[in-house]
């Protein structure tokens, strides 16, 4: 049986997952790409509202900037509960499995509005710290840039801890213990022997993050007071509220090719291949 | 783009349910759902034949629905044996313009607004209202249009929480613009709709000069600016329910909100801790606008406009769902504890304005773009 076989069943089972691909996602992504450059007019006019747009630039400089310090704290949060699951094996330990997995069973709609419950101007958290007399009147929590960002790394926390983790476990307690062996204190043994070992998880990790929270939609929409306007609601709000297809579509087409720019920019510092691919 | 749609098959199926209705066998509610579940009601040939058995009242749905069932449906059958059935599904001026133009009206009476009766009006796909049958004494001046009648009032109203507020309650819109005075967080629609007003009337603008300051470019930059200026203080509501929250969860102790939800906000909240100012509010009606060659006949439902016309049915519109009646003379009838959130009483007319949709159809995208600048930037 020759070569040609091979090649035949490979893509026999590549072909199922590549239609879907090519028909309902490629396929509606030309199309966003045509409308943007056809609607009203054909020719860049969208492009050209847009760049003047400061309305458009401060949503794309916000959405960046909620989305990198939604990773920066998914990956400080997550690093250390991926570091216990996987160092220090318990009976615990597939309780705290569960409870990482546990939240993608609940919709992000009904954790945002979880939220909403505890950081409300009279909700749980403000209650309990006015009936202790820490504070007086209760703090702004939420519709504010710092309620989307806590729910937001609530949410996204998962994506952080699984490829650290599953990285994690893939690391030998050999080297650090034959760092401490040989001398090396407990943080030398984890600054140089172990921390580099999880790099690619955490980068797999981080550009998960980051990625996803770009085109984040529900949690800013709910938690920022219509004053946290990201990108994706800016979309929504331009189509729906206007029916200006044009546009909208040219902001998505503007979020895809930022979002391509940051991969290829993190493409230049770091292997993705490694770090998205091969977890060890 | 080009539209793949197979519309051969769709038109063989509505054909298939053209013939049924017109055999009987198919009601006109279930035809039109039919219809409506193909996404074809424009792609009809004209073959369906006007039989004024029946009246379909279109409106948005919710509860709006069952109460325009209960106060006008039944009340109208019960006195001219004519039955009317009420189609929740949103006369949007698109939607209209489509059934007309395919010639398959199934719709005789749709509940739309002053903007999109204007623009169906310019592009001849209402009927005018016969006023001697529909009485124009009995609508609010300037909401009798040729191709539509007012329906009912809503207004943006100043609401405010008096027992967050400590009892200091904003009166007017310069109140509102005062965070030194009135503490706390406002909150505006995420539109400028209703809100450039208020934005206007905090400069100290009379409200009869409102839109005559909007329409100057410099009026539109100095209500923007007075956004930007109390930013700090807003949260946005995007829907009616997101305003009703707000005040619901005290996050806000003023708003510029709706009547309508206001009317529900104060049997929710506590005695004392809700309350409504309809000072510098701004009056959006609903209108009455008649497809053309609409099944029933003009006659027939230019008849049942009348019939809504009725104060005591306005009334009752009133006490169920916070609209106001369109007919003035309904004010007398309203009950006592329900007269200060009439939008249309005799007091809270005299310090309203008529919401202006000629502004907002040349003046709106470009407000939209700068009021959403104004908040985020």
């Amino acid at each position: 049986m020759g070569r040609l076989n091979e090649k035949v069943s490979y893509w026999m089972l590549v072909a199922p997952a590549l239609t879907i691909m090519i028909v309902f996602y490629i396929l509606p992504v030309l199309g966003i790409w045509e409308i943007a450059f056809t609607e009203p007019t054909t020719g860049v006019d969208n492009f050209v509202k847009m760049a003047e747009s400061s309305a458009v630039k401060t949503s794309f400089v916000l959405t960046f900037r909620v989305a990198a310090i939604t990773t920066l704290g998914c990956l400080l949060l997550g690093y250390i509960v991926a570091y216990s699951i996987s160092n220090f094996a318990n009976k615990f330990t597939p309780l705290m499995l569960a409870l990482v997995i546990l939240p993608f069973w609940v919709s992000v709609l009904i954790r945002s509005f979880s939220w909403i419950v505890l950081l409300g101007r009279s909700g749980l958290v403000n209650d309990t710290l006015r009936d202790t007399g820490i504070i007086d009147s209760p703090l702004r929590l939420m519709h504010n840039e710092f309620g989307v960002l806590i729910a937001m790394i609530h949410v996204m926390l998962p994506f952080a801890i699984l490829p650290m983790m599953t990285n994690m476990r893939g690391i030998s307690d050999a080297y650090v213990k034959a760092a401490r062996g040989l001398g090396a204190s407990e943080w030398t043994a984890f600054w140089n022997v172990y921390f580099p070992q999880t790099i690619p998880g955490v980068m797999s990790g981080a550009l998960l993050v980051f990625v996803l929270s770009l085109g984040f939609y529900v949690t800013p929409a709910l938690l920022g007071g219509g004053r946290v306007l990201m990108i994706s609601e800016y979309i929504t709000y331009q189509i729906q509220e206007f029916l200006n297809w044009g546009l909208g579509s040219a902001l998505s087409v503007g979020l895809l090719v930022a979002t391509a720019l940051v991969l290829l920019i993190a493409s230049r510092f770091i292997n993705l291949r490694s770090a998205l691919l091969e977890r060890k | 783009m080009t539209d793949t749609t197979d519309f051969e098959a769709k038109r063989d199926i509505a054909d298939i349910a053209v013939e049924r209705y017109k055999q009987g066998r198919l009601t006109r509610r279930g035809f039109i759902a039919a219809m409506g579940a193909l996404g074809i009601l424009p792609a009809l040939g004209s073959k369906v034949s006007a039989q004024a058995n029946e009246i379909v009242v279109v409106n948005w749905g919710g509860t709006a629905k069952d109460v325009l069932e209960e106060v006008l449906a039944e009340t109208y059958t019960a006195e001219t044996g004519v039955p009317v059935v009420i189609d929740g599904s949103g006369p949007s001026a698109g939607k209209i313009r489509a059934m007309v133009e395919s010639g398959a009206v199934v719709w005789d009476l749709c509940d739309s607004g002053a903007g999109s009766a204007i623009i169906l009006e310019q592009q001849g796909i209402t009927q005018p209202i016969d006023y001697s049958i529909v009485d124009k004494s009995k609508v609010l001046e300037g909401t009798a249009y040729n191709n539509g009648v007012g329906n009912y009032i809503y207004s943006y109203v100043l609401a405010t929480n008096p027992k967050m507020l400590g009892g200091n309650v904003p009166q007017n819109w310069a109140d509102v613009w005062n965070t030194k005075d009135f503490p706390g967080m406002r909150t505006f629609r995420k539109s400028v709709r209703g809100m450039l007003e208020s934005a206007t009337m905090a400069q100290g603008i009379a409200p009869e000069e409102v839109y005559s300051v909007l329409n100057t470019e410099d009026g539109i930059a100095a209500a923007i600016a007075k956004f930007r200026e109390l930013r700090e203080n807003i949260i946005v509501w995007g829907s009616g329910s997101d305003s009703q929250n707000l005040f619901l969860q005290e996050e806000v102790a003023i708003g510029n909100i709706w009547s309508t939800r206001a009317h529900l906000l104060k049997d929710q909240m506590d005695e004392g801790s809700f309350q409504v100012s309809f000072n510098g509010g701004v009056m959006a009606p609903g209108i009455w606008v008649v497809p053309k060659d609409n099944p029933a006949g003009t006659e027939e439902v230019m008849k049942f406009i009348a019939h809504a016309q009725k104060p005591e049915l306005q009334v009752k519109w009133l006490e169920l769902l916070g609209s106001g009646p369109i007919n003035p003379a309904a004010a007398p009838m309203v009950p006592e504890e329900l007269a200060r959130w009439n939008p249309t009483s005799p007091e809270n007319l005299a310090t309203q304005i008529l919401y202006n949709d000629e502004w907002y159809a040349k003046h709106q995208v470009a407000a939209e773009e700068m009021y959403v600048d104004a908040l985020i930037n």
